[in-house]
């Protein structure tokens, strides 16, 4: 959707070093693109002095007693903001700690939107782009993401980096999918989308209203003319719980794709704080794709194997798909069973979830696992080994994303 | 061309003006009890330099040729010089990425410490007047001097016998 | 005239002081003003680009967070420049280029590895501790002139072993200054 249909969105910056590390203006230009504008929470210099020990967090740096300062006027409304983007530096321990604690304090205290980044002189625009979209979108359309039933005819294309998806919908039933590797962007659209329509027995004219999610959402959804383009966040958060039943009361999402994964706080079947991977394809999809060729098994049955092998049984020194997937092959050599060796495997990537996404995420039950990688049997057992909690993989789990973008475009069907 | 020379004459008048007058801003925070902002402010607007000037609640944030706003600073300074302070100003005056319309809210990062600074003139202002009160700087010199050669002593002293 | 490094770097009340006792004052207004005024990039508010976190790697390692990085590309030049510093402690709340705590660990770490004449000063709390601070930095530059003047050392001149010299001597005065100003704490009233 152009920017220049949607009202502007006021998200507060509250950050420490951002207008010193040089990503300023890729703040902004992100912000510009999804109509958001960037607003400085006005506090009182009196109130800084003592927001330490008011907030209970005492720290040396003048910018993070700010931060505190200016969240706390977000939380007693003395600025109007429809979101929050907490940002620090990267590598940063004091700053961590105070963006961790600013964001569940905003979390508890408010229903307001958060995200958190922190930065590195390299940061983009293009990576802060998902996240404030899905930050203006929840602060934007409320009410759509209320919707808790699929109405009409409605279809759904999740085109992702490594596999499209494509669902057709009927009075809140699936009716139709597809689902094929992603090759050409608008190719493999087609493709799915025509899978969907087939098995659905409709045509496209027949569909009322379609939504399109994941990387290629926005050259799908301008071919495809959809009502509802949508980054995956959202997308994903609103299919989990609702082919999960839990609309309801707070939900963890745990979505592993292809090259990416995501860890969402969600509540009311909307999402709250989240984090994105997409530096390391270590924690993807890709991981296990690569572990099966090596194994010289398809990866459906990399997950059966998984469940019979024990992780302990197999040293990994690294997370790398280079290097752990090097550690994976040693240890064959060595005479580790294969089973051993795919549980090792489904851990590694878990445990970098872990490490790396969690931290950031309040993780509270129901914990639902999504995404391709949820059907590898051995991924949500090893979750639930690691979290010591039980894990739902819903049905249809590998759809997740053209099921939300199905229902949220049935909101868009005239009545 | 006919825009050629128009131009050209523009650059040339421009680089010559860069070279001999660098623009700079000051800020002045005057914490008199006999001038106020506006007198200041009125003073400038006579004196005629090309300055731009911006009221402030502290003071006044002065625009302009490097060797006028120091001028002009300094006269302004000389009103009640203990009690009128001056600082550098990276934004020139008036500069939207620091105007609080345009940002949205809060004040630039400076404002809340010159704020805190602010409180403390009064105070600053009357050591100033104390230490001119105090006598002649020769006074002052000599009373040094003659303190510092004794402590030197004892520094060596105590420097040799460790 | 010396170059004088004040921390804080913003601080009204120690530019004042400084160029009120004849010296230049090093601020970081300055570095700010040569970045915003420079029209041929536009990178708002402070126009800091990526360029100048690595610019920052002169000052601190590639493990050091960018923004501090950032704030030492604007702080350390000035540092390097400087002829003489004026340190004041527990100043009030800060914020901005100086709103980073370990930026600030670094730079005055930094300005007291350097060969320099130092003034450490408290901020002061009240009017007795105004006059003592004032008291303070006007004997510290008031020296610095004598000092500087009397070996009639031209600090852009480069000579950088005269000046050195001269320097570890003022160091040792700044000892002596401190003590003085003991002495004198009894006389004002």
């Amino acid at each position: 959707m152009s920017s220049d249909e949607l009202e502007t969105v006021k998200i507060a910056l509250v950050s420490c070093g951002s207008e010193y590390a040089g990503v300023q203006p890729e703040f902004e230009a992100a912000a510009k693109q999804v109509n958001a504008k960037f607003i400085y929470p006005e506090v009182d210099v009196d109130l800084i002095d003592n927001i330490g020990k008011e907030f209970g967090l005492e720290v040396a740096s003048g910018d993070l007693k700010l931060m505190m300062a200016r969240a706390r006027a977000v939380v007693e409304g003395l600025s109007h903001v429809d979101g929050v983007f907490i940002t620090t530096c990267f590598r940063c321990a004091e700053a961590a700690i105070v963006r961790n604690e600013v964001r569940r304090y905003i979390h508890r205290h408010s229903n307001i939107p958060v995200i958190s980044y922190s930065f590195t002189e390299r940061t983009s625009a293009g990576t802060l782009l998902t996240r404030l979209e899905a930050l203006t979108t929840v602060a934007r359309r409320r009410h759509l993401l209320a919707r808790e039933a699929q109405t009409g005819l409605t279809a759904g294309i999740d085109s992702g980096s490594t596999t499209t998806k494509a669902v057709v919908m009927k009075d809140n039933k699936i009716i139709g999918s597809g689902w094929v590797p992603t090759t050409k962007v608008l190719e493999s659209a087609e493709d799915a989308y025509s899978q969907a329509l087939k098995e659905a027995k409709v045509t496209r004219k027949e569909v009322q209203a379609l939504g399109t999610t994941g990387y290629g959402r926005f050259l799908v959804g301008k071919h495809f003319k959809a009502q509802l383009v949508q980054e995956e966040i959202t997308v994903n958060s609103k299919g989990a719980v609702y082919l999960a039943d839990t609309q309801k009361g707070p939900a963890t999402v745990i979505d592993i794709g292809g090259m990416d994964n995501k860890a969402i706080s969600v509540e009311d079947g909307i999402p709250g704080m989240f984090t994105m991977g997409g530096i390391c394809a270590g924690a993807s999809g890709r991981f296990f794709e690569m572990i099966s060729k090596r194994l010289g098994v398809d990866i459906t049955e990399l997950g059966t194997l998984a469940v019979k092998g024990m992780q302990e049984n197999v040293t990994m020194n690294s997370y790398c798909i280079v290097f752990g997937i090097q550690s994976l092959v040693n240890s064959l050599a060595k005479g580790a069973s294969p089973e051993d060796v795919a549980a090792a495997a489904c851990y590694s990537v878990i445990e970098q979830l872990f490490e790396q996404q969690l931290q950031e995420v309040d993780v509270k039950e129901p914990l639902i696992l999504v995404g391709g990688s949820s059907l590898i049997e051995g991924v949500p057992k090893a979750l639930g080994d690691l979290l010591k909690i039980d894990v739902i993989v819903p049905r249809e789990s590998h759809l997740i994303g053209a099921v939300g973008a199905a229902l949220l475009a049935s909101g868009y069907v005239e009545e | 061309m006919p825009g050629k020379s128009h131009s050209g004459q523009k650059l040339a008048g421009e680089k010559k003006f860069m070279k001999a007058e660098k623009e700079i801003t000051k800020i002045i925070v005057i914490s008199s009890e006999k001038v106020l902002p506006v007198d200041a402010a009125m003073k400038i607007y006579e004196s005629e330099f090309p300055v731009t000037v911006k009221e402030t609640c502290f003071g006044l944030i002065v625009t302009g040729p490097e060797t006028d706003v120091l001028q002009v600073t300094e006269e302004i300074r000389q009103l009640d010089k203990n009690h009128i302070f001056v600082k550098d100003r990276g934004f020139p005056a008036g500069d939207e990425r620091r105007c609080r319309a345009v940002r949205g809210g809060g004040p630039r990062p400076g404002f809340h410490f010159l704020r805190e600074e602010v409180k403390m003139l009064p105070a600053i202002g009357e050591a100033l007047d104390e230490l001119e009160r105090k006598g002649p700087p020769e006074e002052l010199k000599k009373q040094k001097s003659r303190l510092k050669v004794s402590e030197l002593e004892r520094i060596i002293e105590t420097e040799l016998a460790r | 005239m010396l170059k004088v490094f004040i921390y804080p770097v913003n601080s009204l009340i120690l530019a004042d002081l400084v160029e009120r006792f004849g010296h230049k004052p090093l601020v970081v207004m300055n570095q700010v003003r040569e970045k915003v005024t420079n029209i041929s990039l536009d990178s708002p508010p402070v126009n800091i680009t990526p360029e100048d976190p690595k610019i920052g790697l002169r000052f601190a390692a590639v493990e050091v967070p960018a923004g501090v990085r950032g704030r030492m590309s604007l702080i350390g030049p000035l540092i390097e420049e400087a002829e003489a510093a004026i340190i004041v402690e527990n100043p009030p709340v800060n914020f901005g280029c100086v709103g980073c705590n370990r930026t600030n660990e670094l730079m005055k770490y930094l300005v007291r590895s350097k060969e320099i004449p130092i003034l450490e000063v408290k901020y002061p709390e009240s009017n007795f501790e105004a006059r003592e601070f004032v008291y303070n930095i006007s004997v510290f530059l008031e020296n610095l002139s004598k000092a500087s003047g009397e070996k009639k050392l031209d600090p852009q001149s480069g000579n950088a072993e005269e000046f050195k010299g001269e320097a570890a001597e003022e160091k040792k005065g700044k000892v002596k200054l401190e003590k003085k100003n003991d002495s004198l704490r009894e006389e004002i009233p």
